[in-house]
C-alpha cells in the first residue's frame, strides 16, 4: 500500500485503532468460581481427608488449536494437525473464484487458464494447456489433450473426473456436465469441488452486503472428504481445472455460502489471481 | 502439639490412603463442588478423642455399642459411674442418627450443659466432648438444640485448660453455619470479642490459637458476613492479632498460620476488609511470607501440605493489591522479587495442583497491570521465558499469563523488543492458532504493540510465516477478529509487498 513502510501513527489513525488492550485488576469475591479447587482442597484438609498429591482436581491440559475459517469447525490437539489442515485446504486459494488448490505451482496454472484472457487468445494458436506432472513439461492444445495425456503416459486412473471441461467463457449457463460426485449439489453453478478441494464461493454477487459473516455447509464438506477418491491431488486437480469456470456473472444460489468480507483479499504469499478480476462480474 | 498433629494425619490418613483411589472419593468430591456452587459448602472440624490419638485408629462406634438412652439414663443418675457412662455416650453420639436420637430426649442437653459447668472436672470434659460431637452432626437442625451451651461455651474460652478450650472452640465454630437462629444467638452473646479476647490472652498456645481462628473462619463465610460480622470483626484487635500469628512456628507447624491465613482471605475478599488490612500492613506481611515460602518452594524443600497456607495467602495479596493504590504498592508489598516467588509457585503447582498455578498468575496479573516496577522486575529477574513456556496450557493458566505478558508490554514499551526476541513473538504465531478465542484475542493485541514502530519486528514476523496466520483470521466469524488481523497486515506487515491491498 505505502511505498514507504509502516503507516504512520497519527491521531487519526488511533481513532480507528480496532485494538483497546488496557491491563485489568481482578478483585475476586471468596465465592468465585477460580477459587473452588483451593476450596475443596481446605474442606478436605480440615475434615482430615487431605492428602497431599492426591490428584482431587481436573488434571493440567494443554489448549486446543482451532481453524479460524468461519464456519470451519476443525479442532486439534496439536499444532502440526492444524498446520496439515489449513495448508491442505484453506491455502492456495483462487481470488477469483475461491478455489482452493493442493500447490502454489497448481493455483498457478489454473489461474492462467481459467481467469486470464490472454491464456485463452494464445491458446487458440498454440499449445498452451501444461502437463499437470511437475517436471514432465510437455504443453497440449485442449484441456481434453492433457487429459488423455495424463491417463495414458502418467497412468492417471480414467475413472478420474475429468469428465468435465471447461466451459467456454461467457458461456452463461449450465449444461451441466455429468457429475458423478453426487455430494456437491450446487445449483448450476460454478462453484463446486469435489474431493478434498473446497470451494469458497464467493458469493460476491451484486446482492451482496459488504461485511458479511461468513457460514459453510461444513456438513457438505465433510461429506465430501469423507468421499473415496483417488490422491487429493488428482481429484483436485479434476475440480479445478475441469470443472466451470467462475466466469458466469449469473446470481447463483450457493448452497454453501462461504463469504469473504470484500474488504479482504488475500495478500501475497498464498492467494494469488488478478487483481480487480472477480471472474464472475461481466 | 505438634505431635498430636502429627498422629492425627497420620491416623487418617491410613484409612484414606485406602479411599485415595476409590470412586467413593471422587463422588465425594463432586458433591462437594456442587455444594460450593450452591454455596452450601460448610466445612466442620472433629477433634479426635485422645485416645484416638494414641491408638492411631478412629473412633469405634460398633465397639460396646449400648442403646443410647439407656446410657442418658445412666448419665442422669449421678454416682462414680458417671464419668464412665459420659464417656461412653460422646462415643455413641460419633454416630449421626444417635445424635438426632439424642437431641429428641427431652432435656438430653441440658443434662449435658449442667455436667458442663458442674463441679466435676472429668465430666466437664466428658460433657464438652459429647457436644463436640454432636457440632460436628450433618443434621442441621443438631445445632439449634445446642443453643442452651452456648453461653457457657462462650465462657470458657477464657478458661485455663488447653483441651477444653479448643474442644469448646472448635464446638462454637462446627455450630455457627448451621442455622440463622445458632449465628444470631452466638452473635449477640458475643462472639466475636470472646474470640478476639481469647487469641489475644493465649497468644502463646499455638493450639487454642488454631481453634480460634478456625472458628472465626465459620463466622466469616456467612452468606450476611459483609454486614452483621465483618465490620464488628475489623474494628476488633483480630486483624492484627491474625497478622501477628501467621508466621509458621518451626516446631508447631502450619496449621495455626493457615487458619489465620484464611481469615485473612474471607476478609480481604469483602470490600471493606481491604482498606484496614492494608493500613495494618498485611500486603507486606502476606507477602514476605509468600516470599520465603516460594524460596523453599524452588529449592525443592515442599513442606507437605505447604500449598494449604500459600493458598489463602495468594488470595489475600491479590486482592489486597487489586484495592491499593497504585504508587503506593511497591512500598506496601514491600520487595518487587515477590513476582519470583510467583512464578516459582505457578512451576511447582502446574501438573499437581493447576489451580494453585492458575491463583498464581491472577495475583501476577494484578502485580504487574498498574506498576512499572513490578513490570521491570519480571524483566530483570529473567522470569519472562518461563512464563513464556506456561504458554500452552489452558483451564485458564495461559490466558491470565499472556496477560500478564500483554500488562509488561503496556506499561513498558521500551521492553517490547526484548519481548519480542525473548521467545514471544515465535509463540505467538502459536497462540494465534488457539480454539480459546481470548488467546487469540490478546495475541494479536501483544503483537499489535510488538510490532508498532518496530519494523524489524514486523519483519521477523513475517519471517516466522505470520502474515498467512493473520489471512486466516481475516475470515474468522468474530468481526473484532477480522478488524485486528486487517488492520495489522494493512498497516504493518504487507507494506512492501506489491500485492497488498486495501
Amino acid at each position: 500500500m505505502t511505498a514507504s513502510g509502516n503507516c504512520p501513527t497519527g491521531t487519526t489513525e488511533e481513532r480507528e485503532l480496532p485494538f483497546s488492550f488496557t491491563p485489568q485488576l481482578f478483585h475476586l469475591h471468596k465465592d468465585h468460581e477460580v477459587f473452588e479447587d483451593g476450596d475443596i482442597h481446605r474442606h478436605m484438609y480440615l475434615q482430615d481427608l487431605y492428602v497431599s498429591g492426591a490428584d482431587d482436581e481436573p488434571a493440567l491440559s494443554v489448549s486446543e488449536f482451532a481453524c479460524h475459517i468461519s464456519g470451519c469447525s476443525a479442532v486439534f490437539s496439536a499444532l502440526e494437525e492444524y498446520e496439515h489442515h489449513y495448508n491442505s485446504l484453506h491455502r492456495h486459494v483462487c481470488c477469483s473464484c475461491r478455489r482452493s488448490l493442493p500447490s502454489a505451482r497448481l493455483l498457478d496454472i489454473h489461474i492462467q487458464e481459467w481467469h486470464d484472457s490472454l491464456f485463452t487468445v494464445l491458446a487458440q494458436r498454440q499449445d498452451m494447456y501444461q502437463c499437470l506432472v511437475e517436471g514432465c513439461g510437455q504443453k497440449f492444445r485442449t484441456s481434453k489433450h492433457r487429459k488423455d495425456h495424463l491417463i495414458r503416459i502418467h497412468k492417471y486412473p480414467p475413472d478420474f473426473r475429468f469428465d468435465k471441461t471447461k466451459k467456454d467463457r461467457g458461456t452463461r449457463e449450465a449444461k451441466r456436465p455429468q457429475q458423478k460426485d453426487t455430494a456437491m449439489e450446487v445449483a448450476d453453478d460454478v462453484c463446486e469441488s469435489e474431493g478434498v478441494c473446497e470451494v469458497m464461493c464467493d458469493v460476491l454477487s451484486e446482492q451482496r452486503e459488504l461485511g458479511e459473516t461468513m457460514e459453510t455447509l461444513v456438513e457438505e464438506e465433510a461429506a465430501r472428504m469423507t468421499k473415496p477418491a483417488a490422491t487429493m491431488e488428482h481429484t483436485d486437480l479434476s475440480a479445478a481445472f475441469d470443472g466451470n469456470g467462475c466466469t458466469s456473472s449469473e446470481t447463483f444460489k450457493t448452497q454453501y455460502s462461504y463469504r469473504v468480507p470484500t474488504t479482504v483479499c488475500f495478500g501475497h504469499s498464498s492467494v494469488r489471481g488478478f487483481r480487480g478480476r472477480r471472474g464472475r462480474r461481466k | 502439639c505438634n505431635r498430636c498433629m502429627a498422629i492425627k494425619t497420620t491416623a487418617i490418613k491410613k484409612i484414606n490412603i485406602l479411599c485415595k483411589f476409590n470412586d467413593v472419593r471422587k463422588e465425594h468430591i463432586i458433591s462437594l463442588r456442587q455444594a460450593r456452587r450452591d454455596r452450601q459448602l460448610v466445612s466442620k472440624r472433629l477433634l479426635l478423642t485422645e485416645d484416638e490419638e494414641q491408638r492411631e485408629v478412629t473412633m469405634d462406634t460398633a465397639s460396646g455399642q449400648q442403646d443410647l438412652v439407656d446410657l442418658l439414663c445412666k448419665v442422669q443418675h449421678s454416682g462414680p459411674e458417671r464419668g464412665t457412662h459420659l464417656k461412653a455416650l460422646s462415643k455413641a453420639l460419633r454416630d449421626p442418627s444417635e445424635q438426632l436420637t439424642f437431641i429428641k430426649q427431652e432435656n438430653s442437653v441440658n443434662l449435658l450443659v449442667s455436667l458442663l459447668t458442674g463441679s466435676n472436672a472429668q465430666c466437664r470434659l466428658h460433657a464438652a466432648r459429647c457436644l463436640h460431637e454432636l457440632s460436628h452432626s450433618p443434621h442441621t437442625n443438631v445445632a439449634p438444640a445446642c443453643l442452651p451451651a452456648t453461653p457457657y461455651l462462650l465462657t470458657f474460652l477464657s478458661g485455663q485448660s488447653t483441651k477444653f478450650t479448643e474442644l469448646c472452640l472448635y464446638t462454637l465454630g462446627n455450630l455457627f453455619p448451621d442455622s440463622d437462629v445458632v449465628k444470631d444467638k452466638l452473635l449477640a452473646q458475643g462472639i466475636i470479642p470472646a474470640l478476639a479476647n481469647c487469641i489475644e490472652n493465649q497468644k502463646h498456645n499455638l493450639a487454642v490459637v488454631e481453634a480460634a481462628a478456625f472458628s472465626l473462619t465459620q463466622l466469616l463465610q456467612a452468606k450476611d458476613a459483609a454486614e452483621k460480622i465483618i465490620p464488628k470483626v475489623l474494628a476488633s484487635s483480630l486483624p492484627s492479632q491474625l497478622l501477628s500469628v501467621l508466621n509458621p512456628d518451626p516446631n508447631f507447624g502450619l496449621a495455626p498460620a493457615i487458619e489465620c491465613a484464611w481469615c485473612l482471605h474471607y476478609l480481604a475478599c469483602s470490600s471493606d476488609g481491604n482498606g484496614e488490612l492494608l493500613a495494618l500492613g498485611a500486603l507486606s506481611h502476606c507477602s514476605s511470607l509468600l516470599m520465603s515460602l516460594g524460596g523453599a518452594v524452588a529449592e525443592g524443600n515442599k513442606e507437605e501440605g505447604m500449598e494449604l497456607l500459600v493458598c489463602p495467602l495468594l488470595r489475600c495479596v491479590g486482592n489486597l493489591v487489586s484495592c491499593c493504590p497504585v504508587d503506593s504498592l511497591s512500598t506496601q508489598v514491600g520487595d518487587v522479587r515477590l513476582v519470583a516467588a510467583l512464578c516459582a509457585f505457578i512451576k511447582a503447582y502446574l501438573h499437581t495442583q493447576p489451580a494453585l498455578a492458575r491463583e498464581s498468575a491472577w495475583v501476577l496479573n494484578n502485580l504487574t497491570a498498574h506498576s512499572t516496577d513490578f513490570c521491570s522486575a519480571l524483566l530483570t529477574l529473567n522470569l519472562v521465558p518461563g512464563l513464556i513456556q506456561l504458554l500452552p496450557f489452558s483451564q485458564g493458566i495461559n490466558t491470565m499469563i499472556l496477560r500478564v505478558l500483554a500488562n509488561v508490554a503496556h506499561k513498558k514499551k521500551e521492553s517490547c523488543l526484548q519481548l519480542a526476541q525473548l521467545g514471544l513473538l515465535s509463540t505467538l504465531c502459536a497462540t494465534l492458532k488457539m480454539a480459546d478465542q481470548e488467546m487469540v484475542t490478546l495475541s494479536l493485541e501483544i503483537l499489535f504493540m510488538l510490532v508498532i514502530g518496530r519494523p524489524q519486528v514486523a519483519d521477523e514476523f513475517v519471517r516466522l510465516s505470520g502474515v498467512s496466520l493473520l489471512e486466516a483470521i481475516q475470515y474468522n466469524s468474530e468481526g473484532e477478529m477480522r478488524r485486528r488481523a486487517a488492520y495489522l497486515l494493512e498497516h504493518h506487515l504487507l507494506s512492501h509487498s506489491a500485492d497488498c491491498t486495501v
